[in-house]
């Protein structure tokens, strides 16, 4: 701070009994006034860019108030029916080319309280209110109009906040270049259908986005036309996992859910995930 | 060591010596950061459960540590208390050594050091992350701006007209400025406690308290580190920086501002752990309790050491009239900050997510130590602070009032306070030792 001697002009030594009385001199009413000006000012530049952003809100609060417009993907998981054989994960690493340690799909078993192991796999949620998507510094993580929370690689700085807030340990940080390695589940469960994600970004599960996007445009129907269904559901020997549209109340998702007590991961956080699960025996 | 007492050339030579400790370590840190930016993040012990570390530490350390230039340019601007502008200098260069450490520590920390400049370009004004970039870019500028008149008066630079008008019309504009800079600061100190206090999923951190505890304590340690550097200058150069009534007045700053720590932060702890039992939270609380020293750390290292006990030194005038305890009193500031820097971060990631319907104990504790080369950074950053304050009390007029110990002449001129012109003077304001 340029702290400079102070030159006292000869008018504010003797100071009048009207300034001397006031609790303010004119001065600090100046700087005061200047200041908060300036505040204005910047407050209405940035109105301009938070307008539209404002104006999105009121929209996604218009819309998650009243109808529900176009889809929302989602995904069932029964676990009274999983067996817990890996298959889910496997196929999952194979198509989106993730190593042992960044798995997108992962299984954990845990038990009920009447001491009966359960299993639980765990995709991303895709949120509707999105933790990650809410604390990205720049946006390279957000939701698409179909409910789908993505990834800007290129975007993304590698902050890890979103991994930071994620309560569901869903995200991922590519820590090295992995350059030409070999995924140790190709060719057996399938073949990388994405590009290796570079070093220094986060990534996560997309409910095989490029498979929903590329089978849409050929009029193909996500969650039952296998083509544009995500690897994990179509590989289930069991059938533990649906995916469909749970906008489309003719949806398989959305009659399961319409029909059979489901729950979701946490809902106490109210992160309102796009994933319900049919809970084992014990857990309903 | 009583550096004071050592001859003209022994202190030349230790002189030497520190520089070229500070400068081995800065070597250190280089090679370090190197490393790490041609290898990735993965030569850390970070991992995906543990993804901020050390290096957010010093992050949110140094931040907070350069609080005083805020808190100080407030002082002599906004609240004109003019007598402060004797160490307000100082203040600023510490604050924007403190801001540029952050910087260089964020730089690292961040997987895509190329892309530093996105959250400038691409704007989520819904993340506190992202009003935090917004801020502490702002506020550097606000800190480049108020050292370029001290460079260019202190340095060959003043020879040139422009520069010399560029610095009177920059010092014209300072309140200004410093308005500014108090705008941001206040609100970027206080968004880093919220990056950890709307975690909704983190029941450690999740606390409505978080933000106000931030800048409380920044308002504490920031002047600690700028009055524990000007003791320390005076006590190595042999000079009385500052006038007394200053150190008073700016010890008592951080003495208040301590309790006012103490006493939220004494709430908050009551609130969420003794007056309410969220279970999750008092799970996390004894997991943390049983398997790191946040216990002790927490009671000794942030409430006793780092709070209380400068708070007796700073504000009874019989322990804050020696100058010995006076630094200590800040150097305890400091370091209680420091750690609990180092609490909140780290903490946080101990305890897991725990996501599952299920009952079993499925979610094993994480566990994060520094990894050397983390260690190296932080190093490297700390030794860049010290390199660059000695440069600065160097080669720059950072005090201006600076005199020798034993110098008897009489003090300038009191000039009438400001806001009260019926009070003598600044050197007899209320509160001078």
């Amino acid at each position: 701070m340029a702290v400079m001697s102070e030159v006292k002009k000869p008018n504010e030594q003797q100071p009048t009994a009207q300034e001397k009385s006031s609790v303010i001199s004119r001065r600090e009413l100046m700087t005061l006034l200047i200041g908060s000006g300036v505040t204005l000012a910047a407050a209405a530049a940035l109105a301009e860019p938070l307008s539209p952003a404002v104006a999105q809100l009121l929209q996604a609060q218009a819309a998650a108030d009243g109808h529900k417009p176009g889809r929302r993907w989602g995904m069932v998981i029964d676990l009274s029916r999983c067996v817990g054989c890996d298959y889910c994960v496997y196929a999952c690493q194979a198509t989106n080319d993730t190593t042992d340690e960044m798995r997108w799909n992962i299984r954990i078993d845990d038990r009920t309280r009447t001491g009966e192991v359960f299993h639980l796999t765990r995709p991303c949620l895709h949120c509707q209110h999105a933790p990650c998507v809410e604390v990205c510094p720049v946006k390279a993580t957000y939701h698409r109009e179909d409910g789908l929370v993505v990834m800007d690689y290129d975007k993304c700085i590698g902050c890890r906040y979103c991994q930071t807030a994620c309560p569901y340990g869903a995200r991922s940080f590519n820590w090295f270049d992995r350059g030409d390695a070999p995924n140790p589940r190709v060719p057996e469960w399938g073949r990388p259908e994405v590009p290796r994600r570079p070093r220094g970004v986060v990534e996560k599960c997309t409910f095989c986005i490029h498979r929903i996007d590329a089978g849409l445009a050929r009029g193909l129907t996500p969650g039952v036309d296998p083509a544009a269904t995500p690897a994990c559901v179509n590989i289930c020997p069991v059938h533990a996992r649906h995916f469909g549209d749970l906008n489309d109340p003719r949806s398989r998702v959305s009659q399961i859910i319409a029909s059979t007590p489901t729950l979701r991961l946490r809902e106490d956080l109210g992160t309102e995930p796009s994933v319900y699960y049919i809970p084992p025996k014990g857990l309903a | 060591m009583n550096v004071s007492s050592l001859s003209a050339r022994q202190r030349s030579r230790l002189l030497l010596l520190w520089i070229v400790v500070l400068i081995t370590g800065l070597a250190i840190g280089l090679a370090s950061a190197i490393h790490v930016l041609n290898n990735g993040l993965g030569v850390t012990n970070l991992n995906d459960k543990s993804p901020w570390g050390l290096w957010i530490v010093v992050d949110l350390a140094s931040i907070a540590l350069g609080a005083g230039a805020f808190t100080l340019s407030a002082a002599v601007y906004i609240f004109r208390m003019k007598r402060y502008a004797t160490i307000a200098r100082a203040a600023v260069f510490v604050g924007l050594l403190g801001y540029s450490s952050a910087m260089l520590a964020l730089f690292l920390d961040i997987g895509r050091p190329d892309r530093f400049y996105h959250p400038l370009i691409y704007w989520n004004i819904h993340s506190v992350l992202w009003e935090i970039t917004m801020c502490v870019v702002l506020y550097s500028t606000v800190l480049v701006l108020e050292l370029v008149p001290i460079v260019i008066e202190s340095t060959p630079l003043k020879r040139y007209r422009l520069l010399r008008s560029l610095s009177h019309g920059l010092h014209n504009l300072m309140p200004l400025v410093a308005v500014a800079g108090m705008g941001l600061s206040l609100l970027h100190q206080s968004s880093l406690g919220a990056t950890y206090g709307i975690l909704t999923a983190r029941p450690i951190w999740y606390s409505p308290s978080a933000p106000v505890l931030f800048i409380l304590s920044a308002v504490a340690a920031g002047p600690a580190l700028t009055l524990f550097l000007t003791l320390l200058t005076g006590n190595v150069l042999r000079k009385k920086m500052v006038p007394d009534d200053v150190i008073t007045g700016v010890a008592r700053l951080i003495g208040f501002a301590s309790l006012a720590y103490l006493y939220l932060k004494l709430w908050s702890w009551l609130a969420s752990n003794y007056y309410s039992r969220l279970p999750e939270r008092s799970q996390g609380l004894e997991l943390l309790t049983l398997n790191t020293p946040y216990g002790f750390t927490f009671w000794w290292g942030e409430v006793f050491f780092g709070a209380i006990v400068p708070a007796v030194i700073m504000l009874w005038g019989r322990l804050r009239r020696n100058r010995g305890l006076l630094m200590i009193g800040a150097g305890l500031v400091i370091t209680g900050l420091v750690i609990n820097r180092w609490n909140v971060t780290l903490s946080g990631f101990v305890i897991p997510f725990d996501w599952s319907p299920g009952v079993g104990n499925v979610f094993p504790i994480n566990e994060y130590q520094p990894a050397l080369i983390e260690w190296g950074v932080a190093l490297g950053i700390v030794c860049y602070g010290w390199l660059a304050f000695t440069l600065g009390i160097r080669f720059l007029n950072l005090y201006p009032e600076a005199r020798p110990l034993d110098d008897q002449s009489p003090q300038p001129a009191a000039q009438p306070h400001p806001l009260h012109p019926s009070v003598p003077g600044a050197q007899a304001a209320p509160g001078a030792d």
